[in-house]
Order: C-alpha cells, then sequence, then structure tokens
C-alpha cells in the first residue's frame, strides 16, 4: 500500500489545466423583448380553429419511410382575430411575412433527457 | 498494467472540487461505499503499453472513417436506423468536413491480450473533465509519493487531452462565428462537462455563450434559432445526441437549416456513435486484432454466428443500459433502460478483471480520447460487475 498523504510536492509539470467555475447557463442568461413589430402567430388546426401553441410544437412522428408524418396543426401568420382557442385564424396565411416578428417558441431540443444527463 | 492500492489523499473530496468535480460521490453509490471518484486505487502502466493503446486507438479511427465511407457508399442507413431525412446532410457533410472536436473510444484490456474496441462514444462523451484535469491534479500531488515507495521513478501520465482541445478550438476558430454556444441538459456531469469545453475554447480566444438546450429558440420569420436574448446562434456546440435531436420538435428545423450553421459534433457523428458502427468494422476488418465479433440481431439464432459468450446492445443505448450478457448461451446480467429498437450482438472479450485490496473483482474499461483524428489521453472507469454503466468509478493511471 502506498501512501500519497506524503510527501506531496510538485514534480515535472508537462501542462497546467484551468478549469472554469460550474457554470449555471439558463440562470445567467435573461429574455430580452425585441423592438420589431410584431405580427400574431397563432397554432391552428385544419379548419384554422386557434388551438394551444402546444399542438404546434408536437414531437414529430416518423412514418416507415423516415420521415415525418405531416403535423395536422400549423401555425398561422397575421390576419384579423384573437388567441383565444377556439376562435377562427382569417386574413393571413401559413408562412411568415417578411419584415414582421414573430415569436419565438422554445423547448423543442432537450424534453428528451429531462432528469438524467446524456453521459456515456 | 496493474491496479495499485494507494491511500486517497485525506482532503481529495476538496481536492477534486477544487478543479471542478463536484459528483465525485452521488448519492446512488453511497450504499455501496463506493464513491464515482475513487483513489483508493489507480492503475500503472508501462510506456510500451500506453504505446501500443495510442496506436490501438489512431487504428481504430481509421477503420471507422472506412466503416462510415462503408455505410455511406452502400446506403446502409436502415440498418443503423438513421432517419430518412438526415441522410443528404450526413452525405452533406461527410464531405463538406465541418467541425469536429472530439470523441472517445472504450476498450476492453487486460494488460496480456490485445486491446479490444467495446464502442466508439464519438457524438457526446463525458467524463471529460475528469479525464483532462482532476486525474492530473491527482498525479501531480501524488507522484512524489508514487517515486519514493516504488521503482516507478517518476510516473508520467498518458494526457494531453487538455492542451489538444485548445489546439483543436484554435484550428476551427476561423470556420465558426461567435460567440460559440455550449448547449446541454441541467444535469451537474452535463454542465460540467460544457463548462470545461467552454473554458477551452475560450482559452483559444472564442467568445462563448452557455445555453440549455430546452432555452434554445425557433424563430419561423427569421427561419434561424435564438439564444434567450433574440440573437441567432450559428456556431453551437452540443452535448446532446443527435439521434435524440432527431427526434424532438425542433428536428426538421434544425434539418433544414443544417447546412447555415455550424453544429459541433456535426451530424455525421451519427455513424460513428452508432453501435451499429461495429458490426460494420467487423465485415470490413474480420479477425482484427483490435475488434471483438459483432453481428446486427436478427433476433433469430443466426445472427450469432455461433457465438455463445456475447453481449447484445441497442444501437443507441447510453451508460451500459439495456444490456444482456449471455455466457454459454445463458443470460447471466440484464440491465434496465429506456432504449428499444435494433440491436447488435458482439462477443464477449477476454476477461480483464483485478482484484481490489478486498479480494474483490473489479472490472475496468479504458477509455481512449480522440481530439479530432488522434488519440491524446486515456481514463478508466472500473465497475464490480461485467457492465460498465453510470455508477462505475473514474480510477486515475499513470505509467512508467
Amino acid at each position: 500500500m502506498l501512501d500519497a498523504s506524503t510527501a506531496l510536492t510538485r514534480t515535472s509539470v508537462k501542462k497546467s489545466a484551468t478549469v472554469a467555475a460550474p457554470l449555471l447557463a439558463s440562470a445567467a442568461l435573461t429574455m430580452l423583448t425585441g423592438c420589431r413589430q410584431e405580427q400574431m402567430q397563432r397554432c391552428v388546426d385544419e379548419h384554422n380553429v386557434v388551438v394551444d401553441d402546444s399542438l404546434c410544437e408536437m414531437q414529430p412522428q416518423r412514418n416507415p419511410n423516415g420521415g415525418f408524418y405531416p403535423n395536422p396543426f400549423r401555425y398561422y401568420y397575421g390576419g384579423v382575430g384573437n388567441y383565444f382557442p377556439g376562435s377562427i385564424a382569417s386574413g393571413g396565411g401559413f408562412s411568415p411575412v417578411a419584415g414582421f416578428e414573430y415569436a419565438t417558441s422554445r423547448g423543442g431540443f432537450g424534453s428528451s433527457f429531462s432528469g438524467r444527463g446524456t453521459g456515456e | 498494467m496493474r491496479r495499485i492500492a494507494i491511500n486517497p489523499r485525506p482532503d481529495w473530496q476538496q481536492k477534486v472540487e477544487s478543479v471542478g468535480l463536484t459528483y465525485h460521490s452521488p448519492e446512488a453509490m453511497a450504499a455501496s461505499g463506493r464513491t464515482y471518484w475513487d483513489e483508493s486505487a489507480c492503475y500503472e502502466f508501462t510506456a510500451a503499453e500506453v504505446d501500443m493503446l495510442e496506436a490501438a486507438a489512431n487504428t481504430m479511427q481509421e477503420m471507422c472513417l472506412a466503416a462510415a465511407q462503408r455505410v455511406i457508399d452502400r446506403k446502409r442507413y436502415t440498418e443503423l436506423e438513421i432517419p430518412a431525412d438526415a441522410i443528404p446532410l450526413i452525405e452533406w457533410a461527410w464531405e463538406a468536413e465541418p467541425p469536429a472536436l472530439y470523441g472517445r473510444f472504450d476498450f476492453l484490456y487486460n494488460g496480456s491480450d490485445p486491446p479490444k474496441l467495446l464502442e466508439y462514444n464519438a457524438d457526446t462523451p463525458t467524463s471529460l473533465l475528469e479525464a483532462a484535469v482532476v486525474q492530473w491534479h491527482w498525479l501531480e500531488e501524488v507522484s512524489p509519493a508514487l517515486a519514493a515507495a516504488s521503482h516507478v521513478g517518476n510516473p508520467d501520465q498518458f494526457n494531453s487531452i487538455h492542451e489538444r482541445l485548445i489546439a483543436k478550438w484554435k484550428d476551427i476558430a476561423p470556420y465558426l462565428n461567435v460567440p460559440v454556444y455550449f448547449a446541454g441538459t441541467h444535469e451537474p456531469e452535463d454542465m460540467l462537462t460544457l463548462a470545461y469545453l467552454q473554458d477551452t475554447a475560450e482559452q483559444a480566444g472564442l467568445s462563448t455563450q452557455p445555453i440549455a438546450m430546452l432555452d434554445i429558440g425557433w424563430n419561423q420569420g427569421r427561419n434561424a434559432f435564438l439564444d434567450l436574448n433574440e440573437n441567432r446562434i450559428d456556431s453551437i456546440f452540443k452535448l446532446y445526441p443527435w439521434e435524440t435531436m432527431l427526434e424532438e420538435a425542433f428536428a426538421p428545423h434544425a434539418l433544414a437549416t443544417y447546412r447555415e450553421m455550424h453544429w459541433i459534433e456535426p451530424i455525421w457523428k451519427m455513424l460513428l456513435s452508432n453501435k451499429g458502427i461495429l458490426p460494420i468494422l467487423w465485415e470490413l476488418y474480420p479477425n482484427h486484432p483490435n475488434l471483438l465479433a459483432a453481428y446486427f440481431d436478427k433476433n433469430d439464432g443466426s445472427s450469432l454466428h455461433g457465438m455463445r459468450n456475447y453481449v447484445r446492445k441497442p444501437l443507441h443505448s447510453r451508460e451500459g443500459a439495456n444490456i444482456t450478457l449471455v455466457r454459454k448461451d445463458s443470460t447471466v446480467a440484464t440491465t434496465d433502460g429506456p432504449y428499444d429498437g435494433a440491436r447488435i450482438v458482439q462477443a464477449l472479450g477476454p476477461e480483464a478483471v483485478f482484484n481490489d485490496a478486498a479480494g474483490q473483482p473489479r472490472y475496468p474499461v479504458l477509455g481512449l480520447w480522440m481530439i479530432d483524428q488522434e488519440c491524446g489521453g486515456m481514463s478508466i472507469r472500473e465497475s464490480t460487475g461485467p457492465i460498465t454503466d453510470n455508477l462505475s468509478s473514474f480510477i486515475p493511471h499513470y505509467f512508467r
């Protein structure tokens, strides 16, 4: 049995390693609001009925060919009406319009490893 | 290769914490009396063994690239469960060679038989901080005692990971736009691995920014991923597996914008981090001394090719999850886990078991770290059973 607790003097060093303190990633950042002109972005079903945004962010389902089944829920950009689920979106379209800022959706990555690490 | 019992430094917890390793004693291991960072022992190698292991890893790197080329040339993506919509981007990235950083081969080695490749963690390897920094600091402190108490002389360590990472960041910096984002989960090990990698990038002169994977935003109007300040993300290191990203909601956006961004590791690493690369390697290099026989599991006896001692692994399993170990046709160990889908079978390698001070068996697995294409260091995870998992201890090493 060797005793590593004695004679701890520094020997020849071929490198010196520096390690940052642990960084709490999300806590260090704050969300700032943009100053661009905003336009409505609503999640709708195939009848343009407004539904919860989470339905547009559902996990895509894979088809047997390796592609994705299209999500029946899509974002509807611009137009009139309101954000209430059940209301009808009209006057807009399914493509974002240049020059307008749309809400940024988050949470589309990272949900699969909730509560556990990715280590290997 | 020898396992040597050694007295831990009396204040080893504070020592390893001071260099960033806060998860040295997880609660899940408390009942066993073991710790994740375990300096009650170390492994000793000869310089010749280290040279041989380094050469084996560099050879495996070349062979793995050839195996990836085989997958691409023969369109064998289905066997690896690669989604069809990722294939054009894998092939594009394979040719364009966007920046890649690191990976870790896991080898079985017992000091006498040739080292055998178990798998390649090419996309999201962890235990990096321990390998690059913590075990180096350990050696700096214990080497006088090692030298005084044995024939060792001045012990050294196979470990230039830190310098190589900084050098690699400098090498790829011209291809990146700053800040380089570092994204991962909120798990301590992942966060510390990211913090360490972020530190190496900073030391290479790159400005960096951390972000949680969950906080990455997608803005349809700008057709871009955004940080929490609504700034566009261009260059991003993600400690998050590609195969998982491609099952999540932002997958179509990541694929649609892949060519306009810089993701590290690049998407072609999906080919190497996949256990399916092992049967491809065996096809290309049958009976290579550093390989174990491996085949895609067809759920019948034909895929065993007469093997009676083997391991069955899912293509994407991590940390020893969902493993079945078979000896003489009988299952002797299984592990639970969330991974299903296609599997491979891989022959059991030669026994690599070393007794601890109490005479109990310990099963080491050697991690050989690749910085881009070159091997630059070694680490050892040790288990009380033959399956390495997330409760396997990290044991430092030296060579003489």
